[in-house]
């Protein structure tokens, strides 16, 4: 095969110092990350195997669990749809969009005000706010719905700021992760008419403002969906930024689309996955908006869309084992080649960069799309890194050698175990050749000691003088090494003969390996100190936790010194008659102008900092700038899975920290969508 | 000395790398299992445990090879005709170990045939630190070195047969040796076998920030597990005029 186009795209990558840069910095950060976010759960390995099993076991028997998660969405009075291919999928969607009421929402926005590349061809269009979804890059669905003139708006930062790039994301977690602050910094310039600045607080600011107002007026919002649960039905996504959860619950129709195989058995698998998805992906102990959706918000209608898209086909093939990934991202971060070419050099034939990058993308991509991307499985070394990162220990390199040994099965249906037709897929025909020539020596063990004196001889003459030989760069090894003289003679010329005989018996210093053991000393947990776990895991991620005997008076206090004087106020949290006395105004009704929001924990999480809240108050812990939490110290439980069956049927969010993104440069920016200050007051009395 | 029944044997694999362009290698594991009371065997039909081709993706010739590899290490040894098991097998290599170990059973998956016989092979494989290691339970060789040294764990061995403490624990123990740790040892120095010559410009980067790595530790010698490695990053040395070298474990193991 030949591969030109693919290896210009690599030297492209290679030789752009900005490129290398930013993948530099995305790899040392991540990796950072991850490693710090592991060590807290020392138990790591066994939860690993664990989470391979349960998706192990999904993957097997997943009509079953479709089944159960379909009927308990019904249920739940979700509208699911199962789309067979992209086709269908974005024929969902237009549909929806044409089911949709007309009188639509007055926006009062003048084009002239809307980023050039997000204008709309037809006037008053259907807006669709969009978070994150691999699944909608992967059935290129922007596309398809603008070319039906609706707008859509991607509102994670990375995502837009690809998006008025007119690219397609590089990393499945971190979309810019190719691009330096000053590359958004013009590009906000030009699109979003601020002054220039390469401020990352300022530009993260600045698109908040716009994405905002998509946000409030948008007819649709489209979400991905990192997993659903079985057994309850429930639906959960994740996000640091807190798009996802205005996406999910502001507009009047939600659609949510999701791979077919993303599903877990149950909560408890959920916890699990969810002890290992944002340690991986972002190096966090827990994703700062944790959502589990069982039903739709009051008002609402929510779609499902369950796309196969090829997953049945992969999940009958060889490459079955891909779809256990969860989509952390891990395996690109660890991956040397990743961090050489970025996301965009993984090109296919016909030159469209694969929808998935990095080592999973390798394997996927050519699963999902068949021949045009069964090169990308060429460009590793199996080095392994990828494997050891994943939080499914899904074995990538043994994947990645099925692509080669043809067993990806294409679309049009070939392809089977051992080697397909395509054996050596994506080799170039010389070194396929030269093995092949090799089998031969291999397997005649005399034809292969007479090709040893013959390279020796030839190496010799080539290069008499030097062990080491120049060769010329296209034969590949010459590219940036040289090569050994074969060796005068060989090992086995040196022994003689096959019985090389016993040596002395060994020597007496010789000392035997121990290997240490340790342990971990269980440790007893009272609600003193779960309330300071929970403390010193909060304020890490810049919440602030307030200790106090009556959380009402104290919180009256922050306010007047604060000078705030309106507030939303989830019913029944604090007396009213007291904030009245305080001369502080308060409303249950969402209004998106209050600055401040004050809601009630369910409980708390000690070992990430999170609180555990009903998503339907995102009036108070999602619209505002500061989001006020009154939570027990007695409901403050060690860990997610202790909650887990609060959340049953419910629609609830954990919380963990303020809102924040890393889409620039990496660099970690408090405060996007959701609320720039998160404050607990935990009532530490022994009252109620 | 005729084989007495007592020794205990194991049979060299000393894969076509090593072979081929590195026998001091191979000399300096023959010499140490020597030492330690071992009888060594070396089935001479053995070639290449086909790893390239199965790595390429050309698996009816790496089935091929396999097949031939399978069948020279069950000859019985010819002076060990009086034991009933076949004697584990020791290799220089982690890659080696790792294709044994794994990737034959991939090979032969579903073969009635060949998969039991695949399935022994690998269970009786040892790469050299390891079988040293854990088999023999020996850590201290004796072995004298002056200078620095400073360790690249090769990516099959670390990863593919999770061998990490072992050459560490018999470096640990070579007298007079100071051990220096590589930065960023663990990323991979871009061999890949095929990859090196498929690829050969992403191989070279990788190259060259092992290199640079490895002039960061000052030190003059970096020890690998693997003909491999060893080859690509001491290629990488010449290529660029550099003065370190790079040396197989055996050879310092082999060093009093
Ligand atoms: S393959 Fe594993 S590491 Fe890679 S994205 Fe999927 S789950 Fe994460």
């Amino acid at each position: 095969m030949k591969t030109d186009f693919f290896r210009k795209r690599i030297l492209e990558s290679i030789n752009d110092p900005t490129l290398q840069t930013a993948l530099d910095n995305n790899t040392e950060r991540r990796l950072k990350g991850r490693d710090l976010a592991f060590a807290s759960i020392p138990d790591w390995r066994e939860r690993r195997i664990r989470a391979h099993n349960i998706r192990a076991d999904v993957i097997e028997r997943l009509d079953e669990y479709l089944e159960t998660f379909i009927a308990r969405n019904e249920a739940n009075g979700v509208i699911v749809h199962r789309a067979k291919d992209a086709r269908e999928a974005v024929g969902i969607v237009l549909e929806i969009v044409k089911d949709m009421p007309q009188s639509r929402r007055e926006r009062g926005e003048d084009q002239k005000n809307i980023p050039v590349h997000l204008r709309s061809s037809v006037a008053n269009p259907v807006l669709i706010a969009k978070s994150k979804s691999m699944v909608s890059e992967e059935i290129e669905l922007n596309h398809a719905l603008e070319k039906e003139g609706i707008r859509v708006v991607e509102t994670d930062l990375g995502e837009y700021i690809v998006q008025l790039r007119h690219e397609r994301p590089s990393h499945i977690i971190t979309p810019a992760a190719h691009l330096k602050k000053e590359q958004v910094a013009q590009l906000f310039h030009e699109n979003l008419g601020i002054p220039y600045t390469d401020d990352i607080t300022e530009l993260t600011a600045a698109a908040r403002k716009v994405l905002r107002n998509i946000f409030l007026t948008a007819d649709i919002g489209l979400s991905g969906v990192n997993f659903g649960a079985a057994e309850t039905g429930a639906v959960c996504i994740v996000t640091n930024e807190g798009n996802g959860r205005m996406v999910t619950t502001l507009p009047k129709t939600h659609i949510a689309l999701m791979g077919m195989e993303r599903l877990v058995p149950n909560l408890d698998d959920l916890a699990l996955m969810l002890s290992l998805l944002p340690r991986s992906a972002t190096g966090q102990k827990l994703t700062v908006y944790t959502q589990l959706l069982h039903k739709p918000m009051p008002g609402q209608t929510r779609h499902l869309i369950i796309l196969d898209n090829g997953r049945s086909r992969i999940r009958a093939s060889p490459l079955k084992e891909s779809l256990y990934c969860i989509r952390c991202g891990a395996c690109l971060n660890a991956c040397p080649v990743f961090r050489e070419l970025g996301g965009h050099a993984y090109i296919g034939r016909d030159k469209s960069i694969a929808p998935y990058p990095g080592p999973i993308g390798s394997v996927i991509s050519p699963g999902l799309f068949g021949e045009n991307y069964v090169h990308l499985a060429q460009a590793s070394s199996l080095c392994g890194a990828c494997r050891d990162a994943c939080p499914v220990d899904i074995d990538l390199p043994k994947l990645l050698t099925r692509v080669r040994a043809g067993q990806s099965s294409s679309p049009s249906g070939r392809g089977a175990r051992g080697e397909g037709n395509n054996g050596g897929a994506g080799l170039t025909w010389s070194t396929k050749f030269f093995l092949q020539m090799y089998t031969r020596l291999s397997t005649q063990p005399k034809l292969f000691a007479l090709s040893q004196k013959f390279a020796s001889l030839t190496t010799t003459l080539l290069s008499p003088r030097s062990g080491w030989m120049r060769l010329p760069a296209f034969t590949g090894w010459g590219y940036s090494k040289d090569l050994p003289r074969f060796a005068g003679k060989t090992f086995r010329e040196r022994i003689g003969n096959r019985k090389l005989g016993i040596g002395t018996l060994g020597n007496s210093e010789l000392v035997n390996s121990s290997q240490p053991q340790s342990t971990n000393p269980p440790t007893s947990q009272s609600t003193n100190l779960l309330t300071d776990q929970f403390t010193t895991e909060l304020t890490a991620l810049s919440g602030n936790v307030h200790q106090t005997e009556n959380a009402a008076n104290t919180i009256i206090e922050f306010l007047i010194s604060r000078n705030i004087k309106k507030i939303y106020l989830q019913p029944n949290v604090l007396d009213d008659n007291l904030l009245r006395q305080a001369n502080i105004n308060f409303t249950h009704e969402p209004d998106p102008q209050i600055a401040v929001g004050v809601t009630k924990a369910w409980v708390g999480l000690a070992d990430t900092g999170s609180v555990l809240e009903a998503d339907e108050e995102l009036p108070g812990s999602l619209l505002p700038e500061v989001h006020i939490v009154v939570l027990k110290s007695k409901d403050i439980l060690p860990s997610l899975p202790d909650a887990m069956p609060m959340v049953k049927d419910k629609n609830a969010v954990f919380i963990t920290g303020p809102s924040r993104t890393a889409d620039i440069e990496m660099t970690l920016t408090i405060g996007v969508h959701g609320p720039k200050e998160l404050h607990v007051f935990v009532d530490v009395s022994n009252s109620g | 000395m005729p084989y007495n029944g007592l020794m205990p044997a194991v049979q060299l694999f000393i894969t076509c790398l090593t072979d081929s362009f590195f026998p001091q290698t191979g000399e300096a594991v023959v010499s140490i299992l020597h030492r330690l009371g071992m009888d060594v065997d070396f089935p001479p039909d053995q070639t290449c445990c086909g790893q390239p081709q199965f790595n390429a993706g050309l698996r009816r010739d790496a089935r091929a090879v396999a097949e031939h590899t399978i069948k020279v290490f069950e000859r019985p040894p010819r002076s060990l005709k009086t034991l009933e098991v076949l004697p584990d097998i020791v290799t220089p290599s982690g890659s080696c170990a790792h294709h044994f170990r794994h990737n034959y059973l991939e090979l032969f998956e579903g073969d009635s045939v060949w998969y039991p016989r695949a399935k022994a092979l690998a269970d009786r494989t040892y790469e050299f630190t390891e079988y040293l290691v854990d088999k023999l339970g020996v850590t201290d060789l004796g072995a004298k070195w002056d200078g620095a040294l400073t360790y690249h764990p090769s990516c099959h061995t670390l990863r593919g047969i999770n061998v990490g403490r072992q050459p560490r624990a018999l470096l640990a123990n070579v007298h007079g040796a100071t051990l220096v740790d590589l930065p960023n040892a663990e990323e991979c120095c871009g061999f890949g076998g095929v990859m090196s010559v498929e690829h050969p410009e992403l191989s070279a980067e990788w190259l060259k920030r092992k290199i640079s790595n490895l002039e960061a530790t000052q030190s003059p010698t970096l020890v690998v597990t693997d003909a491999g490695c060893l080859m690509h990053i001491m290629g990488g040395l010449k290529r660029q005029g550099k003065k370190q070298r790079v040396i197989h474990i055996a050879e310092v193991l082999n060093h009093r």
